[in-house]
């Protein structure tokens, strides 16, 4: 009685066959909608760039005939391009490990508790969550020659009128750009170190001070070996942003003098909206990716190996 | 309340063969017990009855009807897990009246069930708590708390009890028993450990190598194991196997252990191993059966062994003795005070009324 | 003698790390604190040569004017765009990180597939978004900017979703499975309970990131749907800076940031480590 009374219960509970096919596809179901947005939103503009690339399409002409990789041979004849390519690296080659530098001391300041750590540390990570483009202004403010304090400490500091132009004269614009991005940068360095070396094991390291091993040893025996994975995404994830480094420059020095600052980022965005080359444009576009995902699988392979 | 019948259930996970067709019939009431060792595909089979995994063959029947096509919570079972499964943003309250609130009973009614449960497993005070606020043993009844007010057809645990200490744990298997005498639900409980499934089982189901070993009555199995996995499985510390061969000679039976040495097997178990003159065997004898020898005339099938006492484990009542038997160690389970120090000699009577007589390359019992 | 040398060893070197941390969080905040201190300035003090660091007084007319000349309107715009794109994103992207971490839809490839658009550059993708944009007449709409958005914000929801799944205990949507729920109801009543946290963490991110982006914005938008860092930007001119519109307006775009990020301390070295810390 017992029995059937509860299968009966068993046939009520039994749902629709249209609420029975919607549960079997809902692995699918679930997944659709955001693919169906990162195709439509992400590859398909590829897709399209990648054809346009292979066009000749200007701002005056809209000739779509294929010519091949025209565009692409125009791009190794393009020296302003080679130039930003430079420009970008050599602001990524200063500022990644100065970030990291920097990141790592911080880090090892704060890694032993004491009181009141908690508020030095949302109080630091702020210039890493503001926008870039709030930070180049800030930087703007404090770089001005007659308004900001950047020159008026360091007349005090010389004990003479120091005037300098940081985001006009040539010598002092990328120093300028590379402190802005250091200081904007190394608090979020530093938030993942210092997590990372605050997981390291503490018995290894206590063992290690029994054995008397000096600070350094242990630093390289045990300390970096284990936040090398936190290192490695860390640099990853910061090359990446540095390599299409705009906002900053954008606000800072427009690209300026001349085009002496212009990275890869503002010269596509130049030939793109103010030449309005389109097929270049796209073909360039084309090298960027190319030369991002050369670096992440190079770094990836590294991290691979460093497991 | 139910009966449960599997037949013919496979099992497949890539190239794992996971249970390699089982059937089994559980009867209505009855605390049936998987038990094997890890790998034996006992959570896969009680997965496969709960309906978490679909049998890749074989039929499943609950209450006389196939299930293999009902989901989970078209069976009417409840199930009872290993870390308990309770969810963390829910109160004890809450979590007990989930299942009932998903198939939306009425709000009077779960609030009778639920304190019920609480009342039986005596948690009535811990309901407005969360999980987190609670003690390991706790979280266990508030777990089966969870599974009773269901009042499904079918209880099924999956190793509901390895996650306690050990004190803990003989406190919820007696828990668990008396749970099962008051509701007499028919209640499947895999577990690992020999002692859990001696001591809750109506019927012990073991498992090996996805195949079911042997099954029955516990006390059935203990005595009567059909090959000596069984032998060896169950029972603490597990049973001897020494190496021997066996001397017939018409009605009267030895084993001759291949160090020298023989033992002279009763009639009852001698006359049904005629004509296996010189065969190579495993002689089984569990710890329990050894005593030390009074002095007095020996029982009919028990016999007398001098050896020297190695290794001395005291637990308190019983005192495990690890001696050479036939050239191996073996361990036998001896009076608080029968031994006193390492290398002391004894006298020993060995029962091999219940003795087992195992062939080596088939592992089959034949005696 | 040594009992009492060692707490006074100890306590120097506390001092010590003290004056370290002041004096690297005063580095650190010194530039922000500038900022603040010139949204609050009268233009004369703004414009005083030595600069002045501190405001005669806390006074709210730059804030005032930008509130009067509706260049708040962009802040509002933000907030539409940031929040609306972001929700969308972490209903769309936890639904797809389920599936990705319970049934391994797709396998692995998927998985990566979904990553690398992460990594693919904003310049790279820009321009022909443009195109398509002007095509589809959708620049400068709400429309637009929130699907972009949305876009963008799914690999990372995706990717830092599935981890918080995968840490959800099987046995917990088993269990309610055998309790009577389907498995829309597991997700909506096991799983998004169980990954509360993971949710408001990647929001912030995923807001942030919207609130943030400027070349986006730069591009897909012309009078109507501005976002606060576009209009950051035009407040800087070839000979004159609006110092007082720039220091209101930057601090108007970072307190919300600010508000959210201290409130989701916790869980922000996963966020920005897109995982691989899980802090």
């Amino acid at each position: 009685m017992t029995l059937s009374a509860s299968l009966n219960g068993a046939e009520q509970r039994r749902p629709s066959r249209l609420g029975r096919m919607l549960e079997d596809r809902l692995p699918y179901l679930i997944v659709a909608p955001a693919i169906l947005i990162l195709l439509l939103v992400g590859l398909f503009p590829l897709i399209y760039s990648l054809i346009v690339s292979f066009q000749r399409i200007t701002m005056t002409e809209n000739d779509t005939t294929f010519v091949g990789l025209l565009n692409y041979a125009e791009l190794f004849r393009d020296t302003r391009l080679w130039a930003s390519l430079g420009h970008t690296a050599i602001i990524t080659a200063i500022a990644l490990p100065l970030e990291l530098l920097i990141g790592f001391l911080m880090a090892q300041l704060f890694i032993d508790r004491m009181p009141g750590r908690q508020i030095f540390l949302a109080l630091l990570v702020l210039p890493t969550v503001i926008s870039p483009i709030v930070a180049g202004a800030t930087w703007r403010l404090m770089f001005d020659v007659r308004f900001g304090p950047i020159g008026q400490i360091l007349s005090f500091i010389a004990g003479e009128p120091v005037r300098i132009l940081w985001t006009v004269n040539p010598a002092y614009v990328y120093p300028a750009i590379i402190i802005c991005e250091v200081w904007q940068w190394s608090p979020f360095m530093f938030l993942l170190l210092l997590a990372a070396l605050s997981n390291v094991d503490p018995s290894q390291l206590e063992a290690a001070e029994i054995d008397g091993a000096s600070y350094l040893r242990v630093l390289r025996a045990i300390v970096l070996p284990a936040i090398a994975p936190v290192i490695a995404v860390a640099c990853l994830i910061r090359g990446l942003d540095l390599v299409r480094i705009f906002d900053i420059i954008w606000t800072l020095t427009e690209g300026g003098p001349g085009s002496m600052t212009e990275t890869i980022s503002l010269y596509t965005y130049v030939q793109g909206f103010s030449q309005f080359e389109t097929s270049y444009t796209a073909a360039i576009s084309f090298l960027v990716i190319a030369l991002l995902t050369v670096i992440t699988t190079l770094v990836l392979k590294r991290m691979e190996l460093a497991r | 309340m139910a009966d449960v019948k599997l037949s013919g259930v496979h099992k497949y996970y890539g190239n794992v063969h996971a249970v390699r067709g089982v059937d089994l019939t559980i009867t209505d009431g009855e605390f049936a017990v998987l038990v094997g060792p890890s790998g034996c595909g006992k959570s896969t089979l009680l997965r496969t009855i709960a309906g978490l995994e679909d049998p890749d063959s074989g039929a499943i029947a609950i209450g006389g009807a196939v299930v293999n096509d009902l989901r989970p919570r078209e069976r009417n079972i409840a199930m009872v897990f290993q870390n308990y499964a309770l969810y963390p943003y829910l109160t004890v309250n809450e979590n007990i009246a989930f299942g009932l609130r998903a198939r939306k009973t009425p709000e009077i009614e779960i609030r009778k069930r639920v304190s019920e449960a609480a009342e039986m497993l005596g948690i009535g005070n811990l309901l407005q708590r969360y999980p987190r606020q609670l003690s390991g043993g706790q979280r266990q009844r508030v777990a089966i708390g969870r599974a009773i007010v269901r009042k499904a057809d079918l209880f099924l645990f999956d190793e509901p009890l390895s996650n306690l200490d050990a004190q803990l744990r003989d406190e919820m298997r007696a828990e668990i028993k008396r749970l099962h005498h008051e509701i007499t639900t028919t209640m499947i409980y895999v577990t690992h450990d020999q002692i859990e499934a001696m001591t809750l089982a109506d019927r012990i189901v073991l498992l090996r190598d996805g195949k079911i070993e042997q099954q029955g009555a516990p006390l059935e199995l203990f005595e009567q194991p059909r090959t000596g996995f069984v032998a060896g499985f169950l029972g603490s510390p597990s049973i001897n196997l020494i190496p021997a061969t066996l001397k017939t000679d018409g009605p009267v039976a030895a084993v001759v252990f291949q160090s020298g040495g023989e033992l002279k097997l009763p009639s009852a178990k001698a006359m049904s191993l005629a004509g296996a003159q010189g065969r190579e065997i495993l002689v089984g004898i569990r710890p329990q059966h050894f005593s030390r020898a009074g002095g007095g005339p020996l029982r009919n099938g028990v016999v007398s062994y001098s050896a020297v006492a190695d290794l001395i484990q005291p637990t308190g009542t019983r005192t495990f003795t690890t001696i050479k038997i036939g050239g191996v160690d073996a361990v036998a389970e001896l009076q608080a005070h029968d031994v006193r120090s390492h290398g002391e000699r004894i006298d020993l009577a060995i029962d091999l009324n219940r003795v087992v007589l195992i062939d080596p390359v088939s592992g089959v019992v034949i005696a | 003698m040594r009992v009492s040398k060692l707490p006074a060893r100890k306590a120097r070197i506390l001092a010590l790390r003290y004056l370290g941390a002041g004096v690297v969080t005063l580095l650190f905040l010194f530039p922000v604190y500038w900022l603040f201190m010139i949204s609050f300035k009268t233009p004369d003090e703004i414009y005083h040569v030595p600069p002045l660091w501190i405001p005669g007084q806390i006074q709210f007319s730059n804030y005032y004017v930008l509130f009067k000349d509706g260049d708040v309107l962009a802040i509002l715009n933000s907030l539409i765009v940031a929040s609306v794109s972001s929700g969308i994103a972490i209903v769309l992207g936890t639904l797809c990180a389920y599936s990705l971490a319970r049934f391994g839809t797709g396998g692995e490839n998927l998985a990566m597939w979904i990553i690398s658009q992460r990594m693919i550059p904003p310049i790279a993708v820009v321009f022909p978004i443009f195109l398509i944009y002007v095509y589809f007449g959708l620049v400068d709409s709400y429309f637009g900017l929130i699907l972009l958005y949305t876009a963008f914000n799914l690999p990372y929801v995706i990717w830092m979703m599935r981890g918080y799944i995968v840490d959800v205990p099987l046995e917990l949507e088993e269990s309610a499975l055998v309790d009577g729920l389907n498995r829309w109801e597991v997700i909506w009543k096991v799983v998004f309970p169980m990954v509360r946290p993971g949710l408001m963490a990647t929001s912030v991110f995923t807001f942030a990131f919207a609130w943030n982006d400027f070349l986006f914005a730069l591009v897909l938008t012309r009078t109507e749907v501005i976002t606060f860092p576009v209009m950051l930007t035009h407040y800087f001119g070839g000979q004159s800076n609006f110092w007082a519109k720039i220091a209101a307006m930057s601090v108007l775009g970072t307190l919300p940031i600010f508000v959210a990020v201290s409130v989701m301390q916790r869980y922000l070295v996963r966020g920005i480590s897109l995982g691989a810390v899980k802090g």
